[in-house]
């Protein structure tokens, strides 16, 4: 298929449907309301169901109970709507279900801004609900990996048998990019939803669906059939990416989603400055790329790690624990919808490589 | 102060009338088409040229971003101010009513895109006289509702009842931004002239990248051209589209 120009969430959202997505649940919020009016109008034509809730509670519920039915379902929401959303998202990992949950991030906390953060990392990547449970996080730095990971949400949903959520900032749901979409979708086989999903029980045994265990040892079984998957997730689910990682890099800059497109770009103009930097991308949030980084971070040459994000130092406390004090860890980030410039970055690593000249000088 | 200076000379375009209304899908390059142009015409030097953004749908890249470049090229912006700036919601300063009933000069009105964006004109309609302003249709072949004949005439026909307004001509705009080919510009003329038969509107002018437009491919182009310069880029593109 030829590349087409699209916003964001008009990518996600028919990736989504290329995806085999039949059912979507939502709630316009700003910056991600075109996903839902992209698929007001593309749901009908593919025989799908599109239903708007009276507030991203309902939405959130919908898509628990949508999801029972062992069906591809999803929403999309933007921060304060993600809030709401929580409780459910709880409820369906602790009764194993299938549904994505993408978040297209503004500026909070609270009612905040509509411009673009990475504030909610705390929450997709901690679990924003109660509970031992955790998500499987993606965070796609560009239009076209927003599509991709939109696609491979919904077969990592199913694959795991609970909630993925895909994380982007509000730049990737507003900004227009040439994206291209696979001519067929094809994935690795899937275990069957035959065996547990409510389909109607007029031939069979009534299924319960439930997240509720009272006896405390089914509980704690439950809690760690859990467990077991996220250590699955985490034997297999890990993805990152990196550029111009050299041994001539002394610093190692750590950023995703769009923060780590605008490192590339200072990266590319300090290069031709005559300064080396390597930019180190996780994909996964969580799982979190932790043994990738230790080893790009622990390399002879890298002197210090600098985190930045579009939020007060959250992924940070994952680089930190990812490193083990093995390297100093600083940070660098900007909030509330401000976006840090090429010129910002550049700034924080000159700073660092001269701080470092200065404390290496006094050993000598 | 920044001075387009084409190494080809084309025909660029010229309006005799004193309103311009820039429409258009989502990401036809309504924006970038309106800022360039007031450009243009401030380079052109005849009149005051103001500027209107009037996108009520997006809440981000919008032709008010521009607007301290636009100020310093003696172009008049009129946006919403203060924490409004931000704001996606349907704000129509008084100033906008004013600047088309007084019709001093240029006026560029920047509208939201489709059928929903173009409703904002719908409330302006009684201000508007017939034969004083040109309405433009945006057309950007790569985008998913206008990249066919009938996506392009079912958008005609829907921003035309929603705005109630009448189109006067077509901006061929195809492009695919930083990966936009001269064969994609030229197609996307080929659908602008189809739409144009169709339509029985006149294609006003050819626009793309500068690196594009001024191709050999272009020369015996018989419409007028607008060469962009990109001006609402993304962060990441600051510093390269700063030179």
């Amino acid at each position: 298929m030829a590349k087409v120009l699209m916003k964001g969430n008009e990518a996600i959202a028919e990736a989504a449907l290329r995806a085999g997505a039949e059912g979507y649940f939502c709630y316009p919020i700003t910056p991600q309301t075109e996903v839902a009016e992209y698929l007001s109008k593309r749901m009908p034509e593919v025989g799908g169901m599109f239903l708007q809730g009276e507030s991203e509670l309902a939405v959130g519920n919908m898509l628990f109970g949508a999801a029972s039915t062992g069906k591809r379902v999803f929403t999309t929401s933007s921060s304060p709507g993600i809030s709401l959303m929580q409780e459910a998202i709880s409820y369906m990992a602790g009764a194993e279900l299938p549904a994505v949950i993408i978040n297209i991030m503004r500026g909070g906390p609270g009612l905040g801004g509509i411009l673009p953060a990475q504030a909610d990392y705390f929450q997709a990547v901690k679990g924003g609900g109660h509970g031992d449970y955790r998500t499987l996080v993606l965070a796609p730095s560009t239009v076209q990996e927003a599509v991709d990971l939109t696609m491979l949400c919904f077969h990592l949903a199913q694959k795991y048998r609970n909630p993925v959520m895909m994380i982007g900032d509000g730049m990737i749901g507003q900004m227009m990019e040439a994206v291209e979409f696979p001519d067929s979708y094809e994935e690795p086989p899937l275990p069957s939803t035959d065996e547990w999903a409510a389909t109607g029980a007029l031939d069979r045994k009534a299924r319960i669906i439930k997240s509720l265990f009272l006896d405390p040892l089914g509980l704690e079984n439950n809690v760690l059939i859990l467990e077991k998957k996220y250590q699955q997730m985490i034997r297999e689910e890990v993805r990152c990416e990196s550029y111009k990682i050299s041994a001539k890099n002394k610093i190692l800059i750590v950023a995703y989603g769009t923060m780590a497109r605008i490192c590339q770009t200072a990266i590319d103009e300090l290069e031709a400055e005559g300064v080396s930097v390597g930019l180190f991308r996780p994909i996964s949030l969580y799982p979190f790329p932790e043994k990738e980084i230790l080893k790009e971070a622990t390399r002879k040459n890298i002197k210090s790690v600098l985190t930045i994000e579009m939020s007060m130092a959250q992924m940070m406390e994952d680089v930190e624990r990812a490193i083990q004090g093995r390297r100093p860890v600083h940070f660098f980030g900007r909030t509330g919808g401000i976006v840090p410039t090429p010129e910002e970055v550049k700034e924080q690593v000159l700073k660092l490589l001269t701080v470092k000249h200065r404390s290496s000088k006094k050993k000598s | 102060m920044l001075v387009i200076s084409p190494v080809k000379q084309h025909r660029l375009p010229t309006f005799s009338k004193s309103i311009l209304i820039i429409v258009g899908g989502y990401g036809s390059g309504k924006s970038e088409v309106a800022v360039n142009l007031s450009r243009q015409l401030v380079n052109a030097g005849s009149a005051p040229v103001a500027i209107a953004d009037l996108d009520i749908v997006n809440p981000y890249f919008r032709s008010r971003e521009a607007s301290e470049q636009l100020t310093s090229l003696g172009i008049r912006t009129i946006n919403p101010t203060g924490g409004q700036h931000y704001a996606d919601l349907p704000i129509i300063l008084p100033e906008v009513k004013g600047a088309i009933e007084q019709r001093q000069g240029v006026l560029v009105l920047d509208v939201g895109g489709d059928d929903v964006g173009a409703r904002v004109l719908s409330s302006l309609s009684e201000s508007f006289i017939e034969d004083t302003y040109e309405m433009l249709l945006v057309l950007n072949g790569n985008r998913p509702f206008t990249a066919d004949l009938d996506g392009c005439l079912k958008m005609i026909n829907d921003i035309e009842s929603s705005s109630r307004l009448k189109f006067t001509g077509i901006v061929s705009n195809t492009h695919l931004l930083e990966e936009t080919t001269v064969q994609i510009a030229l197609d996307g003329l080929e659908l602008a002239r189809q739409v144009s038969r169709r339509s029985d509107l006149p294609v006003a002018f050819l626009s793309g990248l500068r690196e594009i437009i001024e191709c050999d491919e272009f020369d015996n182009v018989d419409v007028p051209i607008l060469p962009l310069e990109r001006l609402l880029l993304k962060p990441w593109e600051s510093s390269a589209g700063d030179e």
